[in-house]
């Protein structure tokens, strides 16, 4: 049994699995960077350890330092979080090794999952449908030919070695095919100086749909739905929701069986999630499995009603999962808002610096998951989620438009955040139609709109503000004095 | 006082016109006038009903010109200039009677929008002798004495820097 847990992590991730763990009364580690002396897991934990400096290399990434404290603190499991060793598998044989309970996938099968074309192979062989294209890499322009006209142009020319947009080119007939095939290799071999090609289908107005799945060490294993995430930038997610506006009990079953069989297929335990790109048509096809606790998972424990951290220690424990398929039933609908410390019209740089006040939106099923506090620093070492923001509605527009009160409600002094970029585009007729797709920002014009709808903001509030500043010009001339300490009764009615 | 907000067409005025006691006051903003009730007032911000609506209000960084605020959520950037001709011609020097200054200074740096005079005009005490543009606003510059224009320093759509002559006034 699991006792003591060492979370490998920071921000509202450690605060998410610490909040678990002491309802539970199991005790609790946390680690820190010196950027993080003053964060709030720390202060949250049953201990915390220093581990470094604030480059996540230093510290969060520092396997040989995690160990160590692991060891000396007596903890018995550790939680990886997401991001930092998550999908490290040699962290997870580490603990392994050392007897020490990994909250996640055997190593072996983390690493089947961290191996794309391993892992597509898999898929193939359970019958799990990929996105069509080369079996592994092409050897040659005449084989991408073959394979192109096969399965029909667009096609993708990827270097497995790519990324970020390199060594990537869409080509649409024969000729394009074969100077792209140039470029992209010319392109690898001068990044990394070796160059290996596949070729993929070019799926467009896609989706970005996933799968919650939960497997036990005895191989019972169940989906927890879907989570559609198509409102992206730059390949990140930005908003979440459950269920797809596209999916219904029908394809739910159809996908969540193969979902199922993916988890088999690299013999996966505890929580994963299986991601698919659903394309125009409605096909769906496999990409790859996060072999970890996703950021979204909020929105499908409001609609489960499960504690996902709890079954993770279950299923880390060794006992069975406590449900079977059809006792599952998703009850109603959520959203989850990535609120980000960045500025959207700079192309969504990041935004960091002290935030010296925070009002934390509240209300009837809003859940907020969040390191903020007034006082706090947001780091420019990390990454620029601050907070999840969650809603939950018997209906989607019960969900929406919880989620447009709690928007407004939010307040984060001295960082620039996305809050105006979603209250703007869950206010679209689009949005409200379930009309997603990864390339909504673009397609729809959504930071054009956000221009608007800031700029109708200011009007509507130019009296007031005017007000304000006169206010405030008049109080320093000492022309008002400041006797609203007494004026209670007012007060007392707002607060 | 004169205000102009960032990405908003209209420009405002606005004044207490009015103190009613008991923290309330009347405000006139434009042509209209309300009733404000002030909740809490500090610097780093206040809580009042305008109109009968409630708002919230945090003072950011704000300079003489320049006030940035949050309001209900809502970040606002105003400019304002308070009777910022006047402070401006005083700095010329033109509140002082019998002055001998030969140099009309700017007190601001801006852009020079437009030239009223040519050398050798007469003029008086006040008269408009150029426009610049500073922080989205206007500003004239006027005379700080009556005289003739010996000379004009400065050239429509160049620009000023705070202290610079503007023109020489004899």
């Amino acid at each position: 049994m699991i006792e003591k847990v060492l979370i490998a992590n920071r921000g509202e991730i450690a605060l998410r699995v610490i909040r678990t763990c002491k309802r539970l009364g199991i005790k609790t580690v946390a680690v820190y960077s010196d950027e993080d002396y003053n964060s709030l897991h720390v202060k949250k934990a049953t201990e915390a350890y220093h581990i470094g400096e604030a480059a996540p290399v230093k510290s969060y990434l520092n396997q040989e330092k995690i160990l160590d404290v692991m060891l000396s603190s007596g903890a018995d499991a550790v939680h990886p979080g997401y991001g930092f060793l998550s999908e490290n598998d040699d962290f997870a044989r580490l603990c392994e090794k050392n007897k020490i309970n990994f909250i996640g996938p055997s190593a072996d099968s983390m690493n089947l999952c961290g191996d794309k074309m391993r892992c597509k192979d898999a898929m193939l062989k359970a019958k799990v449908p990929t996105v069509p294209g080369s079996p592994g890499l092409v050897k040659d322009v005449e084989e991408a030919l073959s394979i192109a006209n096969n399965i029909s142009y667009p096609v993708l020319l990827k270097s497995v070695y790519g990324g970020g947009g390199r060594g990537i080119r869409l080509v649409t007939n024969d000729k394009e095919l074969r100077e792209g095939f140039e470029t992209v290799t010319s392109e690898s071999i001068s990044a990394v100086g070796k160059s290996a090609i596949i070729v993929e289908k070019f799926l467009e107005k896609t989706r970005h749909i996933e799968y919650q799945m939960a497997r036990d060490k005895h191989g019972n294993a169940v989906h927890l739905f879907e989570r559609e995430c198509s409102i992206q930038r730059r390949n990140q997610k930005l908003i979440e929701q459950t269920p797809s506006p596209v999916v219904d009990q029908k394809t739910r079953d159809k996908i969540g069986e193969l979902v199922v069989k993916a988890s088999e297929a690299v013999d996966y335990t505890n929580l994963g999630t299986a991601e698919f790109l659903r394309s125009d048509d409605g096909e769906f096809y496999f990409i790859e499995i996060n072999a970890r606790l996703q950021v979204e998972h909020p929105i499908s424990e409001l609609v489960s009603g499960l504690d996902f951290v709890k079954l993770q220690l279950d299923i880390a424990n060794g006992e069975p999962l406590p449900f079977k398929q059809k006792d599952l039933k998703m009850n109603g609908y959520a959203i989850e808002c990535r609120i980000n410390a960045e500025d959207t019209f700079l192309d969504f740089a990041p935004s960091t610096g002290p935030v010296p006040d925070v009002t934390i939106p509240s209300g009837p099923s809003v859940r907020c998951d969040t390191y903020l506090y007034p006082g706090c620093t947001v780091s420019p070492f990390y990454d620029s989620l601050m907070a999840k923001l969650c809603t939950w509605g018997q209906t989607f527009e019960e969900s929406r438009t919880r989620m447009l009160n709690a928007l407004n409600d939010f307040y984060i002094q001295g960082v620039e955040t996305s809050i105006p970029l979603y209250k703007t585009i869950l206010n679209t007729k689009q949005y409200k139609n379930g009309e997603l797709s990864t390339d909504f920002l673009k397609r729809f014009n959504i930071i054009e709109k956000l221009k608007e709808d800031l700029k109708e903001e200011k009007t509507e509030k130019s009296e007031s503000a005017v007000a304000a500043a006169v206010i405030y010009s008049e109080y320093f001339k000492s022309r008002i004095q400041n006797s609203t300490q007494n004026n209670s009764t007012w007060k007392n009615k707002l607060d | 006082m004169d205000y102009k907000i960032e990405d908003v067409e209209t420009a405002f005025t606005g004044e207490i016109t009015e103190n009613l006691g008991n923290n309330e006051y009347v405000i006139k903003i434009n042509d209209n006038e309300y009733q404000i009730k002030l909740l809490t007032l500090d610097s780093k911000g206040i809580e009042f009903i305008l109109d009968q609506k409630y708002h919230k209000v945090k003072y950011l960084d704000n300079t003489t010109n320049q006030m940035n605020l949050v309001i209900d959520n809502v970040p606002i950037t105003l400019n304002m200039h308070s009777k910022f001709d006047e402070i401006v011609y005083k700095n010329s020097g033109g509140a002082v009677a019998g002055n001998e200054q030969l140099a009309l200074k700017s007190q601001i740096p801006g852009k020079v929008v437009s030239i009223a005079v040519t050398e050798g005009d007469s003029v008086k005490q006040g008269d408009v002798v150029c426009t610049l543009e500073s922080m989205k606003m206007q500003v004239a510059v006027k005379s700080h004495k009556d005289g003739s224009i010996k000379s004009i320093k400065i050239k429509q759509g160049g620009s000023v820097a705070k202290g610079d002559i503007i023109a020489e006034i004899e």
